[in-house]
C-alpha cells in the first residue's frame, strides 16, 4: 500500500514530474492522475504476470519464472480488490473506492462471493492460457465456465448459471477433451511450449484491458454528476423505461425466473429460437459432413514437420 | 428500474478482463485446441457483459443474448472441432504454424521462435517400497529349463515359517502346518 501511496504521491505532486511536456504534465496534475497510475500499475502488474508464465523455448527445466508469474498475477488480482481508486471528489463516499469491489448496498456476503467468484474465474483463465497441456487448458476453462456460473448466479440469472454448467462445462468443454485425445494423446507438443510473440501479445492485451478499465473508471467518475455533465447521458435507457413500464414480462421481477424467461424467448424472441435452432441443425450437419469425409491416405502427412 | 452502477462496474471489468486474457491467449498461443478455448473465453467475457447489463437494467434482454451466444458456442465449437479433426489427419500436427505453407509465394515465413528441442521428459515412476522378505528361489537357473525336464517349483516364504511357529500346535497335524511343512 505505500508503493502504491507513493506513487500517488509522486504522480500527485507536480516536483516529480516538472521535465514532463506540459500536456503530459496537465493531464497528470488533474486529481484522478493517481487512480489512473495505479490502474495501470496493477494491470501492468498482472501483464508482466502473464508475461512471465507464457510458454517459452528452451525454459523447460526452468520454473521459476511461472512461479514468479503467477505471484505477481496473484498479486493484481489481490490488489485489484484492495488497492483503493478513487473515482473522484465528487462520487458519493464508500462508491467505487476500489476497483473491484463492490461496496454497495447489497450485504457483505454478496461482495465476498463475488470477490471469491471472480477470482477463481480470472486466475483460471490465467492458468488456462499459460498451460502447456491442452488437456490442462481445457480443465482450467472448465474451471472458468464455474466461476463464471457462480456470477451469473448472483446477478439472478439462475437459468443461464444451470445451462452454462451443463452446456458448457458439460458438453462442449468434453468433446474437447475428447478431440485433444484424439488428436494429441501425448499431453504437450513441441509446439505448446513456445509462444508466438508473448512479449507483443501481452503488450496488446494491457492496451486493451487499461483502455476497457479506463473507459469504466472513466464512466463511473462521472456517474450521478448532475444531468449535463458527460456521462449522465444514456441514449437506451429511456426506451428500456419505456419497454418497462409497457410490457410486464420485461422486468425481473415480474415472474418466476425460469416462466419469465420462457416468455421473453418464446414471445419477443420466438423468431431468434427458431433462427438458433436451425444454425444448431445445420452446424451438426455439416459437422458430421468434415467430419465424415475420408481423407486420401497419400495425402495425409503432407505438412507434417518431422 | 436499474440497479446499481458499482455492481454493473464490477461484473464489467471482471468481463473486460476475461476477454483480455482470452485475446492474449489467442493471441499467443499455437495450439489450434488451445487457441479455440480461448476464443471461447472471449465469449464466456462477453456473456457475463450482457448478462450483467441485463440485470442492471432489470429486463430479461441480457440474459437471453446471453443464451443466444450459448447456442452459437456450442454450434461453433462442433464444426470447429471437426473441421479440427480433417486438419489433423492431414497434417498430423495441431500447430497452427505449419499451415503458413498455403500464403502466397512472395511472403516470407513467419518465424515467431527458434525451434528449440524439449529434451523428452523423464517418466517418474512411484518407487514402490518392499513389503515383506523376499521369496527365496530354489529353482535352477533358466538355461538348464531345457536340458531336463523342470523339476517341481518350490518357493519357501520366511513369512509363513515365522507364522507356523508362532502358531499353536494345530490340532489335526494338517491345515497351516501341513503347507510350511514342506521345507
Amino acid at each position: 500500500m505505500k508503493l502504491f501511496d507513493w506513487i500517488l504521491a509522486q504522480g500527485g505532486s507536480s516536483g516529480g514530474i516538472s521535465h514532463l511536456p506540459p500536456g503530459l504534465r496537465d493531464m497528470l496534475e488533474q486529481p484522478h492522475a493517481g487512480a489512473i497510475l495505479r490502474a495501470l500499475v496493477i494491470l501492468g502488474c498482472g501483464a508482466v504476470g502473464v508475461y512471465l508464465m507464457l510458454p517459452r523455448s528452451g525454459e523447460t527445466d526452468k520454473r521459476w519464472p511461472r512461479f514468479l508469474g503467477g505471484v505477481l498475477a496473484t498479486l493484481a488480482l489481490v490488489f485489484l480488490v484492495t488497492t483503493p481508486i478513487p473515482a473522484g471528489e465528487s462520487s458519493i463516499p464508500g462508491r467505487g473506492a476500489t476497483l473491484l469491489w463492490p461496496l454497495d448496498d447489497q450485504s457483505p456476503a454478496t461482495g465476498y462471493t463475488f470477490f471469491i467468484l471472480a477470482f477463481i474465474s480470472l486466475a483460471s483463465a490465467v492458468m488456462m492460457i499459460t498451460a502447456r497441456n491442452p488437456v490442462y487448458s481445457a480443465l482450467w476453462f472448465a474451471l472458468v465456465l464455474l466461476g463464471n456460473s457462480g456470477l451469473f448466479l448472483l446477478q439472478r440469472a439462475d437459468f443461464l448459471s444451470a445451462a452454462t454448467v451443463i452446456v458448457y462445462a458439460g458438453a462442449i468443454v468434453v468433446t474437447f477433451l475428447f478431440v485433444i485425445m484424439l488428436a494429441q494423446p501425448t499431453g504437450a507438443a513441441a509446439f505448446d511450449r513456445r509462444s508466438r510473440e508473448p512479449l507483443l501479445s501481452t503488450a496488446t492485451g494491457l492496451i486493451l484491458a487499461a483502455v476497457l478499465v479506463g473507459t469504466l473508471h472513466y464512466a463511473a467518475r462521472h456517474e450521478g454528476a448532475g444531468v449535463n455533465t458527460v456521462g449522465s447521458h444514456r441514449p437506451a435507457q429511456e426506451s428500456i423505461d419505456r419497454f418497462a413500464k409497457t410490457s410486464k414480462r420485461l422486468s425481473l421481477e415480474s415472474d418466476p425466473h425460469v416462466a419469465g424467461l420462457g416468455k421473453t424467448l418464446f414471445v419477443d424472441h420466438v423468431v431468434s429460437v427458431e433462427v438458433i435452432g436451425v444454425l444448431l441443425l445445420a452446424a451438426v450437419v455439416g459437422a458430421v459432413l468434415i467430419a465424415g469425409h475420408p481423407v486420401a491416405h497419400e495425402k495425409a502427412g503432407h505438412h507434417a514437420r518431422q | 428500474m436499474p440497479g446499481s452502477e458499482t455492481v454493473l462496474n464490477n461484473y464489467l471489468i471482471v468481463g473486460a478482463l476475461l476477454f483480455t486474457l482470452g485475446l492474449v491467449g489467442f493471441l499467443t498461443r499455437r495450439n489450434l485446441i488451445v487457441m479455440f478455448l480461448c476464443a471461447e473465453l472471449m465469449l464466456q467475457g462477453v456473456s457475463l457483459t450482457l448478462v450483467a447489463f441485463g440485470a442492471y437494467h432489470g429486463t430479461w434482454g441480457g440474459q437471453v443474448f446471453a443464451i443466444f451466444s450459448l447456442a452459437l458456442a456450442a454450434a461453433e465449437a462442433g464444426i470447429a472441432l471437426a473441421l479440427f479433426v480433417v486438419i489433423f489427419k492431414r497434417g498430423s500436427s495441431l500447430d497452427i504454424s505449419i499451415w503458413q505453407d498455403l500464403r502466397e509465394a512472395d511472403q516470407p515465413a513467419i518465424v515467431d521462435e527458434p525451434d528449440v528441442e524439449a529434451p523428452p521428459v523423464e517418466q517418474q515412476w512411484p518407487h514402490l517400497t518392499v513389503a515383506g522378505p523376499l521369496p527365496r528361489r530354489t529353482t535352477e537357473p533358466k538355461e538348464a529349463r531345457h536340458d531336463r525336464p523342470p523339476a517341481p517349483v518350490e518357493i519357501v516364504s520366511r513369512r509363513a515359517d515365522a507364522l507356523v511357529n508362532t502358531l499353536p500346535s494345530p490340532p489335526r497335524g494338517r491345515g497351516a502346518g501341513g503347507e510350511g511343512g514342506n521345507s
